[in-house]
């Protein structure tokens, strides 16, 4: 492969390309200009010719999807911008904003384009204060310039841009969970189908893509399907931006070819482990994929190949945990953003995240029984594909996958009746309820501290 | 039904069956008597998918399904619990899943015993629960209103309650709060469940986390005595369940009736269950000798009939008796009492122009509910439906669901506000409201509805409301309105069994079945079965009655389930009435109220302890079964009047309910084939689906006229706000759902929730004319008397109107009415103290 030069984040040393002018000067919304005079359904042929795959997760082919947009049912059409990246370990996205708010904007306004769409929403995550800020300076300045609008561009196009910022709900990075809070209604998936291609937005034909994804879309159009699909390997085209964090000596964002292997990735971008240690496990995207291991490290960064070792790309968001991380502490964090974020729906996402989150710490904090190992695996069961909506899936993914490769560890825990790597053991005490009475013999000792479970919840 | 092509066959546990298109899994299971566990499902309720109880595996998919949410496909192999050991774990899980935080004190909940969770854990659950965690609590219960208790413990998130109120009864009060094992149903701070309809919630709940606080500990499943009844309430007929412990009833639960109630019940047929065991039920006749003496029947009826005999006798009520009572009477007072002078609409005059409507209605089933889901356009007439019909009200809302168009053309705005087009105009100017539609100026509100009629043609329906039987010419205009569009036309009425009364005959100018008393004919086919003469003149109706009463022109008055001081709306014209009757004969099943006017006083038996029929509002009789020995020695009506006629030596031949059946059946069973010979001017369809032909509104001004003040004179009411007279209001009035009357007795729970305290209600810019200000004191004068009323001031009323609740807490609107439901009145506010002493 030749010297991969950056796409996406080709600009992020450049400060100025935060204005419009400093992004015009760069070449900015050429792209843009060049879409206008193609007709919308060669845009869409050559996103779907370059092979791009949706990056919040999915991996659907983003061509594709545009396709699917019904045009001839007298209602409006909606480009939806899904920019609640709210995942445990994914922080593209927010840099991709941060630095470089025009890539993302006219990558929108050429899928508006591309079909038929005269209104664009921007969901962006609540807690992104200061993303949401330059979003919204360079939406205004892209106004004034003409690129949103009426007759952007030159052109008969119209189009406008509404920003929305989400209210710090992880479940509204479900699409159609965001499709319900941007409509005013509780942050809760919906039912399928309807589809958003065909009911999405006020029940109208809609297009929901990844920040990412949309960022792609002006190099595609500027230079060529062809060019893009020559990155990557052969169903995961072009450049993507991987999230390294945890134990590395650099973590940060890194631009690489789809397909780079993880140990290039993690060993020579992000300089490897620190302090010499060794990796235990890793995950390849974002805490709802499944852990992977040392021994996983030379597989390619790309949708399939890492669905072929047993996890998922999801948003390339590559967590390090060293020999010294206890995966059981690992996991039990991960389970309670997942207990915190459940909306609450459905039965098993709900009582599942919940239950297994109290049988974690129970074991985390040296009072597990062996049989929990097999409880967590089997409640697990219950929830994986069993929810209304993928974010139990997510859930399930660090219980399978951690007793799966450290099923030795729970057990430690269980046979110590301490964490093998922490120095103590918790102190417990005997919990009281409101009523003084008690449930349960293992239900009455509760970490120091922690007064929570009995009375706790919202009286 | 094979050979329809909308249907679509599938297997369930590889067993056929065919269904029509779009049917969910589930119910197709169902139809096979395959039995998937549920909680969130709920057949009117929208499919929502969140308790995941229901899973079914169906071929060629990755992933088990919903059988709540699926809809079929032809060809469809579709495998249950029962077959499949995937789904039975999934389910069993799902069960699980639901239990680890529920309490498990079925031992003290309410819904133990009923309990769609406890059932479900039993048939398809796991034996044993592995959850050794904390479970989560709450503070418990949370009242919700005086009605509803929520014991967020219980609760399973089913989201059936806010769902209801969501989608069923659009009062969106209850709500799902927070997220993940914390999301529990709540209500806003400070905000009380006040939905006329709330009770329903309890009633859907698959768990004992939504309670009525009336029922809360007060009765087991396995110890109360439960019998199917049907609501004594309103004239809506919804099919209940009476359950009762130790011979009280505890509770009304609605009965499913899909082409009737569906699942519903409003909270007065659900709460107000007390009046049949209430303190002054009347168990034993009373003769008045020195005082009001216990007698027995043979006694007290003796006197009765020599009361009568020779005498002239007037009869009111009617609209609470079954209809074999209202049957028995109408014979009673045509062929033994010998007089016409018998009325069942209590409230107020009537128009004669309105009895060829009624007539059409008592004869048949002109509307149904099923009409009305199935409407494009619905024009209520002279109506709040959710005060009025309640029931009646959620099928219009089920209806506005599917596509309907609504108009309610009424001086206040209803409950309909948020789904239907309203057209305020004053009371009384009906029907010339009615007479414009046709040459309304394109654009204005009335345009709408005539445009919206037309659109509908015979998917039209207009209900026309029963207070629009007050207003001259009103039921007419709107009836001919009705025939020009081709829409269907329904007379609705208020009470249980007004319907059943008027179809008997207690009507001053019609005889059963809606024949025409002054038609020679239709009188001839009354006369031949009863084998007696009938007097051929009509006679007086409630309010002349009164008025011939107060003039000492009638020697006895029999009051049946009726209590003019309350109903009639002109309390001092009753007074007199009754102050200037020999003798007051009253058959009731409650001593209150009329003990200290009543000569004799013969107990009745209430709904639940009779055999019968109520006939709702559409002209549909549903069966009345005795589920209790009447109370002492109370019986049903119709016996007491059998025995009457016995007393006065003209024996009805009312023997057994089967003779008065065979002899109802003679002249109201196939009513449409009686009328038909008897009428036979009139065409079939005519009379059951359109408005009748045979009359006319000549008289009646059809042109439509800029102003109502000539009609507002016509019909009493002197001097509209559009005669200019400074201060003048027209003010109207009608009973809200839950108010003071006698069948909402003990009700206390019902009435903390729902009852308003009397106010009058004006449009802003009457209230700034006036001086009123929001909340202060109004005095309210009319010709009758006068009043003092809180101000409540809203753009939802006509300009000119004052609208006061007819019968609250402290307030009895007939004490300054003058026979009629409307009336001139003038307001002024009414000084606070300060000012009058500055």
């Amino acid at each position: 492969m030749a010297e991969f030069e950056p796409v996406l984040s080709a600009r992020w040393g450049n400060p100025d390309v935060v204005s419009i002018d400093g992004y015009m000067k760069t070449g900015g919304y050429e792209a843009l200009e060049k879409a206008l005079a193609m007709t919308p359904e060669a845009v869409i042929e050559e996103v779907k010719a370059s092979g791009l795959r949706g990056r919040g997760g999915a991996g659907f082919p983003t061509g594709v999807k545009w396709s699917f947009i019904p045009q001839d049912t007298g209602k409006p059409v909606y480009v939806v911008v899904n920019f609640d990246e709210s995942e445990p370990g994914t922080f593209n996205n927010r840099e991709l904003v941060e630095r470089d708010p025009h890539q993302l904007i006219e990558g929108a306004i050429i899928c508006a384009y591309a079909v038929r769409c005269h209104t664009i929403f921007v969901y962006a995550r609540g807690e992104f204060v200061w993303p949401g800020t330059v979003l919204e300076r360079a939406v205004v300045q892209a106004y004034d310039k003409g690129f949103l609008g009426k007759g952007i561009a030159g052109s008969d196009f119209d189009v406008d841009l509404v920003i929305h910022r989400g209210a710090g709900a992880y479940i509204c990075g479900e699409e159609t969970a965001l499709l319900e809070s941007l409509e005013g209604y509780r942050g809760q998936p919906r039912l399928r189908p309807p589809f958003p291609a065909v009911e999405g937005l006020y029940k109208s034909p809609t297009v929901i893509n990844n920040v990412e994804t949309l960022s792609c879309v002006p190099h595609i159009i500027d230079r060529g399907a062809q060019w893009f699909a020559s990155m990557g390997t052969e169903k995961s085209t072009g450049p993507g931006i991987f999230s390294i964090s945890g134990k590395v000596n650099r973590p940060g964002n890194y631009e690489a070819p789809m397909g780079t292997t993880a140990r290039e990735l993690i060993e020579d971008r992000a300089g490897g482990v620190r302090d010499g240690k060794k990796i235990k496990a890793w995950t390849p995207g974002g805490s709802s994929t499944p852990y992977l291991t040392a021994e996983h490290l030379d597989v390619q960064m790309g949708f399939d190949e890492v669905a072929a070792v047993g996890s998922l790309l999801g948003t390339k968001a590559m967590m390090v945990l060293d020999e010294s991380d206890c995966i059981v502490d690992a996991t039990l964090r991960f389970s309670q953003f997942y207990a915190h974020e459940s909306c609450g729906k459905c039965t098993p996402c709900r009582e599942g995240t919940w239950w297994v989150t109290r049988v974690l710490r129970r074991i985390e904090q040296g009072y597990g029984r062996m049989e929990d190992i097999d409880l967590i695996k089997d409640v697990a069961g219950n929830m994986l594909f069993k929810a209304f909506c993928a974010l139990a899936d997510g859930a399930v993914s660090p219980l399978d996958s951690s007793i799966k490769y450290f099923r030795d560890e729970y057990e430690e825990h269980v046979n110590q009746g301490r964490c093998p790597l922490k120095e103590e053991r918790p102190i417990l005490r005997a919990a009281t309820g409101r009523s003084g009475g008690t449930t349960g013999r293992l239900a009455q000792i509760l970490p120091e501290g922690e007064e929570i479970q009995l009375g706790e919840v919202l009286g | 039904m094979s050979n329809r092509p909308d249907l679509v066959t599938l297997s369930i546990d590889d067993r056929e069956i065919s269904v029509p298109k779009g049917t969910l899994i589930i119910r197709a299971a169902e139809d096979l008597g395959i039995e998937i566990p549920r909680f969130c499902d709920h057949p009117l309720l929208e499919p929502v998918a969140a308790c995941r109880q229901c899973y079914v595996k169906v071929e060629g998919q990755r992933k088990l399904m919903t059988s709540c949410s699926t809809p079929v496909v032809d060809g469809m192999k579709v495998f249950t619990q029962y077959t499949d050991e995937e789904v039975k774990k999934a389910q069993v899980s799902v069960l699980e899943f639901l239990l680890i935080n529920h309490p498990l004190d079925c031992p003290v909940c309410d819904r133990g015993g009923e309990c769609p969770l406890q059932d479900q854990a039993l048939a398809f659950g796991p034996g044993e629960s592995r959850y050794r965690e904390a479970k989560r609590t709450y503070r418990k219960p949370l009242p919700l209103s005086a009605l509803v208790a929520l014991d967020r413990e219980r609760c399973v998130l089913c989201a059936r309650c806010t769902r209801f109120c969501d989608q069923i009864s659009g009062d969106r009060f209850i709500e799902l709060f927070d997220r993940g094992a914390a999301e529990q149903v709540s209500i806003a701070p400070g905000e009380d469940f006040k939905s006329p309809f709330s009770g329903n919630t309890i009633q859907i709940c698959p768990v004992g986390a939504l309670t009525a606080r009336t029922y809360r500990f007060a009765a087991r499943p396995f110890d109360v005595k439960s019998g199917d009844s049907i609501c004594p309430h309103c004239a809506c007929g919804c099919n209940i369940r009476v359950d009762q412990r130790r011979g009280e009833v505890v509770r009304h639960l609605a009965r499913d009736n899909y082409a009737v109630n569906d699942a519903w019940l409003c909270d007065k047929g659900r709460f107000a269950f007390q009046f049949p065991d209430s303190s002054n039920r009347l168990t034993t006749p009373l003769l008045r000798e020195r005082g009001l003496e216990p007698v027995s029947f043979g006694e007290a009826l003796a006197a009765v009939a020599e009361w009568c005999r020779g005498s002239s006798v007037a009869i009111l009520g009617g609209g609470r008796l079954s209809d074999e009572d209202a049957f028995a009477l109408s014979k009673l007072a045509r062929t033994v009492l010998r007089t016409n002078d018998i009325d069942h609409r209590t409230s107020g005059s009537s128009d004669p122009g309105a009895a060829p409507v009624e007539a059409m209605q008592a004869a048949g089933m002109p509307v149904t509910y099923e009409d009305v889901e199935r409407a494009k356009t619905i024009l209520v007439f002279g109506l709040d439906t959710e005060n009025e019909l309640p029931i009646l009200h959620l099928r219009i809302r089920k209806a506005v669901a599917k596509g309907a168009k609504v108009f309610v053309v009424h001086p206040r705005r209803t409950r309909l506000w948020d789904i239907g087009k309203h057209v305020l105009r004053l009371p009384g100017e009906e029907a010339d409201v009615a007479a414009h539609v046709s040459v309304a100026e394109e654009g204005s509100d009335l345009a709408d509805v005539r445009r919206g009629l037309a659109d509908a043609g015979p998917d039209g329906v207009v209900l026309v409301g029963p207070r629009l039987v007050g207003s001259a010419g009103a039921v007419a205009a709107v009836a001919t309105l009705a025939g020009e569009a081709g829409a269907k036309l329904a007379l609705l009425c208020r009470r249980a069994n007004d319907r059943g009364a008027l179809r008997a005959g207690l009507h001053p100018a019609l005889l059963p079945g809606g024949r025409s008393l002054v038609d020679e004919d239709q009188r001839a086919s009354v006369e031949g079965v009863w084998g007696a003469e009938l007097g051929s003149e009509a006679g007086r109706d409630t309010a002349r009655i009164l008025e011939a009463a107060a003039a000492r022109q009638i020697d006895v008055l029999f009051l049946v389930g009726a209590d003019p001081l309350r109903d009639f709306p002109d309390a001092a014209l009753a007074r007199r009435a009754l102050e200037n009757v020999r003798y007051k004969v009253v058959v009731d099943i409650s001593s209150e109220g009329l003990a200290i006017y009543a000569d004799a006083m013969l107990p009745a038996a209430p709904y639940l302890e009779k055999d019968g029929h109520y006939t709702d509002w559409e002209g549909r009789a549903q069966r009345l079964r005795p589920l209790r020995n009447p109370a002492g020695l109370a019986r049903s009506e119709w016996e007491i009047f059998q025995e009457l006629s016995e007393a006065m030596g003209a024996d009805m031949g009312f023997h057994s309910l089967d003779a008065l059946h065979e002899e109802m059946g003679a002249l109201l069973a196939g009513d449409e084939a009686a009328v038909d010979a008897a009428t036979p001017a009139r065409s079939p369809t005519a009379r059951s689906r359109g408005a009748p032909d045979g009359y006319a509104p000549p008289s009646l001004a059809t042109e439509p006229t800029d102003t109502g003040a000539s009609r507002a004179e016509a019909s009493g009411v002197a001097g509209t706000a559009t005669s200019g007279r400074d201060g003048e209001l027209v003010l109207f009035t009608y009973p809200l759902l839950v108010d003071e009357g006698r069948l909402s007795a003990g009700a206390d729970a019902l009435k903390e929730a729902l009852e308003e305290e009397p106010f009058a209600e004006v449009h802003p810019a009457d209230a700034e004319r006036l001086g009123l200000v929001e909340g202060a004191a109004a005095r309210i004068r009319t010709s009758a008397g006068q009043a003092e009323l809180p101000v409540r001031i809203t753009e939802g009323i006509a300009r000119g109107a004052v609208f006061v609740p007819y019968n609250q807490p402290g307030f009895a609107a007939n004490t300054i009415l003058s026979g009629r439901l409307i009336t001139a009145a003038s307001l002024e506010p009414v000084a606070a103290r300060s000012e009058v002493a500055s």
